[in-house]
């Protein structure tokens, strides 16, 4: 693919299709990234901190809350002891909402029928299977019985 | 072009092009740098207040995020903070905060701002306590265990004295767990522009500067003022209204920048039309080209006093320590240096207590001084003669009102009260202390203050008209009335026909026999009507 | 490498079972000859446009991506691609510059075309899908311009179709079609998004096609050029890599100057489109001054009828050459006579109110 002739020739006109080529692919590479990067939306940055959540005096037992955190998660709380303990609602499984059903006792998954008892644990259903647990949030509780969530925002 | 060169040519044009996309990258990476600054920034100190309050009282948190504070970093505890000391301090979340934020603690960063409002006569409408208006809400108005209408209004545009509800041994009210002081519901929820603090400061920023967002443009719009400035006794904003500078401002209002940060130049930032703020307050452009800036001193253009029975033009006399007083041109003015004894309002015991305090004059402003800054503002659209024509029709017609109907009036209740025809101690006993009351306090001002800020209506109509006409009609025929009935009838009848025989009041005898046909013959040219 | 060959020959076959056509020939397509004179910078016309039609493709379907096709978002969804979105603002600069360049580079190839006689038998049809070309780039201008929902280009639609409403017979049916009202209103954005993105691509593309195997069929107009007698051998040349590296060397060129263009005039979002007020100036884009001044200097009706004649005239002109020279005897020359006082009129008209605003 080139004009032929003298091997001089031949040599400079590879290598200015080499350049050319180069060119080409890094240049339209750069504009393809852009493009690439337009379509993912820009990630804000986070920085870990506290999210206070409420006093351990104000959790009556047996009651639940739930609490949105600054990521969009729906986390569910529930008194334990001196502390609080917190779940992730989403299901392990595919993504759906569990509900805490307290006349049985366990989380509900309507979905697929996915049970986890008190702990989270799956017991029935398809995570059971699979044996996955609802996600535990670890919760900070001061000294003044202050409840805490770490979280990134 | 042979093969080769353009292959060349492609090499360096991509080059050309790839050095274009970094400069694309290097924009883009500038663009979300700059993005970045105008949030609310919440700091380590706030962090606390503002996650449980953005669910306790989300738009509470809201306007405070779209607040200029926000943006800079001050948040709930730079204001709300206190000393443990103090007296309406409790230890809220682990912090020691009042729910009251005061003059005093905004004054931490607005210190000019702070020392010109509280020399000035905002900071001083808490005094009306002990004025008559108070004795209508407390006592005619009200009940001696229940004071609702002070409570609801005049308070809520003076200000209160705020209290804490206090327990048998006078021990301070406290609920929860946190002790948090029980304010006397009374007094607070109360944003008076007097309001009189637990920490001694007067007034209350929040009158005009409304929390939490603290827009600049609620303290510029005349509606601000409206809320108290309005009514029978000072229509200043009906007024404000019905003038041309009312009429530019609500056509105008885009133009006026009213969101502008930072300051409001009046010649500079906006000139479509002046609110209450841009003659009272405000920066403006001076004839000479400078900037004067704002001052919180909101009577220190003001040259006549409108409020009481008989206006005067009103010295300034400013003392070393920050403090002024208004001085009548009726009474000498004292020599720059000299010791002067001045009343200051204090609370004690939740008391409001009047004290003599000897003060050194600092330095003093003639009503002519205060005129002049005034007209500074004027002259941004007026010219020279136009605003000194304003200023003598304005002095012509607050003198016609004392002239022809305060003084007269005044010395009449005092030569009454004299005698002893009248109770002193009872200022609404008689029908004819409340004829007298409006006759200055409604009437009397409406026709100064109309004419003062070019209301043609409140001058005339509002003013002026019941002014004469309660006069002749209910005012002398009261005074006649009183005296009968206090067995004075004739002496007072003789004063009345001699005061009526004055050049002013010769009207009541009727009009010349020209100035009878003159009015005949207008009315049957405009309505054909004849006069029986 | 002993399985490589062996693989990419089963690959070969693959394809050539799977798509049965025949391959031999279309690399004789690929290769085919292209006249000399092409070397001439002229003769790239037709492709620039071509190559500014994908940039606008690759662009308009990531534009897509964050537009909002509604007047309650469209106006926010545009902001927030300039704003926010990363490197939104670029690729939008690049779409705005890339359609205004687009419509420079129709107006050059149709030039070109038309002082050479490249319109003439056998070539009528192609003139006319070309004309057919241009008429889908004008509306695309027009849609998408429409579409950011901006004060100019609310106002812009709205005389738009209202002058399309004063043609005869076709006006209001077609007015109504393209608002799906009486007025201007929710309706019309959807459905110059529609046209934008879904009408008029898939109409330019099934024109384009034809465009192109029509050049192929008839093959590329062999100029002659008076006393210059080119030899046999060097009358063509061939596709690759000749007229290729030329087509790519324009490319990388565009998107050089489009890329220059989007630094120094990006693409910028006036005051969100207010229906209850007019701006007190308005102006359509660029390449409508010409039909907005044409209004100006005559009546409504004058000025429609007028640009609808010139149109057609354009559209029909290989055949009404034709027929003027036989009915007539009209020369062929004064086809160019003609084209030179048409485009004359049609710059005057255009800097004019450019200048008059």
């Amino acid at each position: 693919m080139s004009d032929g002739g003298a091997g001089e020739t031949s040599r400079r006109s590879f290598f200015a299709q080499m350049m050319a080529g180069i060119g080409l692919l890094l240049s339209y590479g750069l504009f393809g990234g852009y493009a690439v990067a337009y379509l993912f939306p820009a990630r804000v940055r986070r920085t870990a901190r506290l999210l206070f959540i409420g006093r351990r005096v104000d959790f009556a037992a047996g009651s639940t809350r739930t609490f949105v955190d600054a990521k969009g998660r729906t986390l569910l709380l529930r008194p334990s002891g001196d502390s609080i303990e917190a779940f992730d609602t989403r299901c392990p499984h595919l993504g759906c909402k569990v509900h805490w059903e307290p006349d049985k006792d366990r989380f509900f998954c309507p979905c697929h029928h996915g049970v986890f008892n008190r702990d989270g644990v799956a017991t029935a259903g398809p995570p059971f299977d699979a044996k996955q647990s609802l996600t535990r949030e670890p919760l900070d509780v001061d000294s003044a019985g202050n409840v805490f969530l770490k979280v990134e925002a | 072009m042979s093969l080769n060169a353009k292959w060349v040519v492609i090499a360096v044009l991509s080059l050309f092009f790839l050095v274009a996309l970094l400069l694309v990258g290097y924009r883009e990476t500038l663009k979300h740098r700059a993005e970045e600054e105008p949030k609310a920034v919440v700091t380590g100190l706030n962090d606390g207040c503002v996650t449980c309050h953005r669910q306790h009282s989300a738009a509470l948190v809201m306007q405070w995020e779209a607040s200029r504070h926000a943006k800079i970093g001050i948040g709930c505890v730079e204001c709300h903070q206190a000393k443990e000391s103090e007296v309406d301090a409790w230890k809220h979340e682990g912090v020691w905060i009042a729910s009251l934020v005061t003059p005093l603690d905004c004054s931490r960063c607005h210190q000019k701002e702070y020392e010109e409002f509280s020399r000035s006569h905002h900071a001083r409408a808490g005094e009306i306590i002990s004025s008559l208006d108070n004795v209508l809400a407390l006592k005619i108005a009200g009940l001696p265990d229940n004071p609702a209408d002070a409570v609801n209004g005049c308070w809520q545009c003076h200000g209160s004295i705020v209290k804490f509800k206090r327990d048998a041994q006078g021990q301070i009210e406290r609920v929860g767990p946190e002790h948090k002081p029980v304010i006397d519901f009374t007094t607070w929820p109360n944003s008076g522009i007097g309001r009189l603090n637990p920490d001694g400061s007067k007034g209350s920023c929040h009158a005009c500067h409304s929390r939490h967002e603290f827009q600049a443009k609620l303290s510029r719009s005349p509606e601000n003022c409206g809320k108290c400035h309005m009514g029978p006794d000072h229509p200043q904003i009906e007024i404000y209204n019905e003038s041309k500078h009312g009429i530019a401002f609500y056509a105008n209002r885009a133009q006026m920048a009213l969101d502008k940060n930072g300051s409001w130049i009046l010649g500079k930032d906006y000139a479509a039309a002046p609110t209450c703020a841009t003659c009272h307050i405000s920066g403006f452009v001076t004839p000479t080209g400078e900037v004067q800036g704002n001052s919180h001193d909101v009577g220190e253009r003001i040259s006549w006093t409108l409020r009481p029975i008989v206006s005067t033009k009103l010295n300034l006399v400013r003392f070393d320590d920050g403090t002024q007083d208004d001085f009548p041109d009726t009474r000498a003015l004292p020599d720059i240096g000299a010791t002067v004894d001045t009343t200051e309002y204090v609370v004690e015991n939740d008391q409001l207590v009047a004290k003599t305090v000897p003060r050194k004059v600092a330095k003093v402003m003639t009503w002519k001084d205060r005129r002049e800054s005034m007209k500074g503002v004027c002259l941004n659209c007026h010219n020279h003669t136009y605003v000194d024509n304003f200023y003598q029709q304005y002095d012509s017609l607050v003198t016609l009102y004392n002239d022809k109907f305060a003084v007269p009036s005044k010395s009449i209740m005092d030569e009454l009260t004299k005698e002893g025809l009248l109770n002193p101690k009872s200022p609404f006993g008689e029908n004819l202390q409340w004829t007298f009351y409006e006759l200055w306090h409604h009437e009397g001002r409406r026709a100064r203050h109309g004419a003062s800020m070019q209301g043609p209506d409140y001058t005339h109509w509002h003013g002026m008209y019941e002014v004469s006409k309660h006069f002749y009609t209910k005012f002398l025929p009261e005074v006649a009335e009183l005296a009968e009935r206090r067995g004075h009838g004739d002496e007072w009848k003789a004063k009345i026909a001699a005061l009526l025989a004055k050049d002013e009041h010769v009207w009541k005898q009727g009009m010349t026999p020209e100035e009878a046909k003159a009015l005949q013959r207008a009315y049957e040219q405009r309505y054909e009507e004849k006069t029986k | 490498m002993t399985t490589g060959s062996g693989l990419s020959s089963r690959v070969q076959r693959f394809f050539a079972e799977a798509i049965p056509l025949d391959w031999d020939a279309l690399r004789t397509v690929g290769a085919e000859p292209v006249p000399y004179h092409l070397a001439s910078w002229w003769w790239c016309l037709g492709g620039t446009p071509l190559y500014l039609f994908v940039v606008q493709v690759a662009t308009g379907i990531l534009l897509t991506f964050y537009y909002v096709p509604d007047p309650s978002g469209a106006y926010e969804s545009v902001l927030k691609i300039t704003q926010e979105v990363r490197f939104g603002w670029y690729l939008r600069s690049l779409h705005k510059w890339s359609a205004n360049l687009m419509i420079v580079a129709v107006f050059l190839h149709m030039l070109r075309v038309f002082f050479t006689g490249a319109y003439r038998r056998p070539r009528q049809l192609n003139w006319c899908i070309g004309c057919g070309l241009l008429g889908c780039t004008l509306g695309f201008g027009f849609t998408g311009y429409s579409l950011i929902y901006e004060q100019l280009s609310f106002w812009g639609a709205t005389v738009a179709t209202n002058l399309v409403e004063a043609l005869p017979l076709v006006g209001p049916p077609a007015a109504l079609l393209m608002r799906g009202g009486a007025e201007v209103s929710g309706n019309t954005l959807t459905r110059f998004f529609v046209f934008h993105i879904g009408l008029l691509p898939t109409v330019m593309f099934a024109l384009l096609v034809a465009h192109i195997v029509l050049i192929r069929l008839h093959g590329v107009t062999e100029l002659e050029f008076r006393g210059k007698r080119v030899p046999a051998s060097e009358r063509t040349f061939p596709f690759w890599p000749h007229h290729a590296s030329t087509e790519l060397l324009i490319g990388v060129l565009l998107m050089f100057v489009l890329t220059v263009l989007a630094l120094a005039a990006p693409a910028e979002l006036g005051p969100k489109a207010n229906p209850a007020v007019t701006p007190e100036h308005i102006q359509p884009e660029w390449y409508f001054f010409f039909s907005f001044r044409l209004l100006k200097l005559t009546s409504l009706k004058t000025s429609v009828y007028l640009t609808a004649a010139l149109g057609a005239g354009m559209f029909l002109w290989p055949f009404l050459e034709e027929m003027l020279h036989r009915r007539l005897r009209m020369p062929r020359d004064v086809s160019v006579a003609l084209g030179v006082l048409a485009f004359l009129g049609f710059l005057i008209l255009t800097v004019w109110e450019s200048w008059a605003g």
